[in-house]
């Protein structure tokens, strides 16, 4: 497995890593549309530069939404030792595409403009335009299943690819997730008053909310022998995906946790280990009062005091690509052994004892980790990835 | 592969009911449009709407009280499709059927109205009941707890190719014992936005009729509605093959990828393709591809009757070849030409003797793909 990955912490693996051992919070204001009459005034923005030498790629490049931008960004980091590799299929998630290129055309309705731009917005704003102009900027046309699972997009979408390698049918499948900031998601969350106006504080006894952010990271899966067979330099290997609908509500998970506890325990039970082989759980930990408390019930029944710690405090709720960064995420820390920090953490819940990674890096011996993520409309999605011993 | 139609339905501007619609088809209806006023005093469109008596079997569940358009095409037309299979969800099959949505635009008049109140009034104004409902995996969501499926649940966005990428999902993971059903859902709402937006992209037209393989493609008229199929291990249409194709970035790339696709599923004696050709490039692209790779087969296509609804179209494609199958009758090609060189029913239905169907989708955006059914006893 090779990834690619921007986020507000960075371009790339390396730079993403230097952000994570020294715990930055990655969390600036909003300057792109008015936030004034929001609770939330920030987020975590991938700035303009990271991007820059994509959109150096010519005028085509430049038309494309930001999202496609990202695509290219780090499908380029993901295939730069890594170029013979073609996938026979693309599973990809995301929550909403292009939709600033959308606002913006409803916005020029609005004020009756001529709309000169209209077809280009209009173009380029269907979700699953980023991941095909990404793959058409470097030669490929797998056929793309674009999952739009909310939240758990990404984790989806990782989770069906390692399904699909594993069954043996396809040999190489294009993975990730992708989304970018725009006003319209912004200010729902806002409206539902999950946002908060203040830190993003996940798994806190005071948390008042999630702050959002941007990104995508792809990751190229190939089954382990013949990766080994090409000697690819492996990042690690995904050996459980579990998926569960929790019907409790549209946007509240059930507050006993059985949605998320199902999601887990399907991915322990698909990578064939037990709960106490789990050295560090990625939480879906948004800083919701609800969604907090559903999965630190579920978490500490399943798994007691595993170390656990949220990274959406440094860089926000990246919604579609959260799943594929915080996977990213894991295979850092397996990798370079260490436990990513919970930033702005100050106490835990009096009632749920969780080993939670409180505000700066750990070092620690790692060898299985559990990204969780869960979304609006009880999609919730669990997968577990190891580190391959060379 | 093992794949095999086991119930389906649709909600359609021809009303719903398996055969009812089917009926309606083959008669040579077409649906009635209706204009939908523009906003700001802009222009209106024409539109295929569900007609409310399509919604009667409706259940009055607490999901459905606020829910869009989309959300009660899906249930609808998912519930039905369970029906005609004779599946009713117990305790142990709501982890043994997975739920897999088509979808293009969503719920686009809930994230229109809830995007107008920022744009009109300011963000403190925007609704939080609406929000909810503007995610793209809402009708999944409200299906899944009216079901009662607590296991898998996907919802795919794409173009009018979706629905074969959803059913070609549906094949991976029926391959494992731990799933014994998927229900796939293609639905669509219509709505002045996409009708402007379609139009600005050179793609609608503001009044019907749809007219299929002209030699100038004057444009689609948009539709809305649901088409449910269960897929799982019996019944007598199968799945044979799934091509899910590829993408094309430029619009005159269409009639290649088309034409590999086609050249992968047929096969010397494939009778009929089910096209999605709805007047705008897709015609021509399928039209080359058909001449190249299919030239004998019989050609419809359901859009002309029931309007371009993106991601339920393709699902409503592939029901009206399992349809052609089980009653060996092609409904006449509504508005077609008869300049275009290819074998297309006319004023009647005609007879056939098929033992597949080719289903050929060519999305608006970038997205082909198809797939062939076969009768099997």
């Amino acid at each position: 497995m090779a990834a690619g990955i921007v986020s507000p912490l960075g371009l790339g693996l390396e730079e993403t890593l230097r952000s994570l051992q020294m715990a930055r919070d990655c969390i600036t204001p909003v300057t792109t549309f008015s936030v004034e009459q929001c609770r939330c005034k920030t987020a975590g923005r991938v700035p303009d530069e990271f991007l820059r030498g994509v959109r150096a790629r010519g005028r085509r490049t430049q038309r494309l939404h930001r999202t496609a931008h990202m695509m290219i960004a780090v499908l380029e980091e993901a295939l730069e030792s890594n170029r013979e590799f073609k996938p026979e299929l693309t599973v990809i998630g995301t929550t909403s595409g292009g939709m600033s290129y959308g606002e913006s055309y409803y916005r020029s309705l609005h004020r009756h403009d001529t709309a000169r731009h209209s077809p280009g917005w209009l173009a380029n704003y269907p979700p699953q335009k980023p991941v095909i102009d990404a793959q058409e900027a470097f030669g490929i046309s797998a056929p793309c299943q674009v999952i739009a699972n909310a939240c758990a997009s990404g984790s989806n979408a990782i989770g069906h690819a390692f399904t699909c390698i594993q069954s043996g049918r396809y040999q190489r499948v294009l993975t990730g997730g992708y989304d970018a900031i725009s006003e319209l998601v912004f200010v729902g969350f806002d409206s539902l008053q999950a946002s908060t106006s203040e830190k993003c504080r996940p798994f806190d006894r005071d948390r008042t909310g999630m702050v959002l952010g941007e990104g995508a990271a792809v990751l190229l899966l190939e089954n382990l022998d013949a990766a080994r067979s090409r000697g690819a330099n492996i990042l690690g290997e995904i050996i459980g995906y579990g998926i569960s609908t929790d019907n409790h509500h549209l946007t509240q998970p059930d507050p006993s946790g059985v949605g998320a506890r199902r999601a887990m325990e399907g991915a322990l039970q698909s990578a064939g280990i037990r709960a106490q082989e789990v050295d560090y759980i990625n939480a879906h930990g948004t800083a919701t009062p609800f969604n907090d408390a559903a999965e630190g019930k579920a978490i500490g029944e399943l798994f007691g005091r595993v170390p656990l710690s949220s990274t959406k405090g440094m860089m926000g709720h990246t919604l579609g690509a959260a799943g594929a960064i915080e996977a990213v995420v894991c295979l850092l820390a397996l990798e370079h052994q260490f436990l990513p920090a919970n930033i702005n953490f100050r106490n835990g819940e009096e009632d749920i004892d969780l080993n939670i990674v409180a505000n700066e890096t750990r070092a620690a011996p790692l060898r299985t980790a559990l990204s969780n993520s869960f979304g609006f409309g009880g999609t919730n999605a669990s997968i577990l990835v190891r580190k391959v011993d060379v | 592969m093992s794949l095999r139609i086991a119930g389906m339905e649709w909600v359609t501007p021809l009303g719903s009911g398996l055969d009812a619609v089917w009926q309606r088809l083959l008669r040579g209806e077409e649906a009635a449009p209706q204009t939908i006023a523009g906003p700001f005093g802009q222009r209106n469109y024409s539109a295929f709407r569900v007609p409310d008596d399509a919604l009667a079997g409706l259940p009055a569940h607490p999901r459905l009280r606020r829910a869009s358009a989309i959300s009660r095409f899906a249930v609808a037309a998912g519930l039905a499709a369970l029906a005609d299979a004779g599946l009713t969800i117990d305790g142990r099959m709501a982890e043994r059927i997975a739920l897999i949505f088509a979808v293009a635009n969503g719920g686009v008049t809930y994230t229109k109205r809830f995007y107008h109140d920022i744009v009109e009034t300011g963000a403190d104004s925007a609704s939080p009941l609406l929000f909810p409902e503007t995610v793209f995996n809402a009708p999944a969501s409200h299906l899944a707890a009216i079901l009662g499926v607590t296991g898998a649940s996907y919802t795919l966005v794409g173009d009018g190719a979706v629905g074969v990428l959803a059913i070609q999902m549906a094949d991976d993971l029926l391959r494992s014992d731990t799933l014994d059903y998927c229900l796939i859902v293609g639905a669509e709402e219509a709505d002045w936005v996409l009708c402007d937006a379609y139009r600005k992209w050179r793609l609608v037209r503001s009044e019907p009729p749809i007219e299929p393989f002209r030699k100038s493609a004057r444009g689609t008229v948009l539709s809305e509605g649901a088409g449910a199929i269960l897929l799982g291990r019996e019944g007598s249409i199968a799945i044979d093959q799934i091509q899910p194709g590829s993408n094309f970035c430029v619009r005159k790339a269409a009639t290649e990828c088309a034409t590999k696709v086609l050249s992968e599923l047929a096969k010397p004696e494939t009778g009929v393709i089910i096209s999605s050709a709805n007047g705008t490039f897709v015609d021509a692209a399928e039209r080359a591809a058909v001449l190249q790779a299919a030239p004998k087969a019989m050609i419809y296509s359901p859009k002309p009757a029931l309007g371009e609804s993106v991601g339920a179209s393709g699902i409503w494609q592939v029901i009206t070849g399992a349809l052609v199958l089980r009653t060996q009758q092609l409904p006449p090609l509504l508005h077609s030409a008869s300049e275009a060189g290819l074998r297309i029913p006319i004023g009647a239905p005609v007879k056939v003797r098929a033992e597949d169907a080719i289903i050929l989708d060519c999305g608006l955006n970038q997205q082909i793909a198809g797939l062939r059914l076969t009768v099997k006893n």
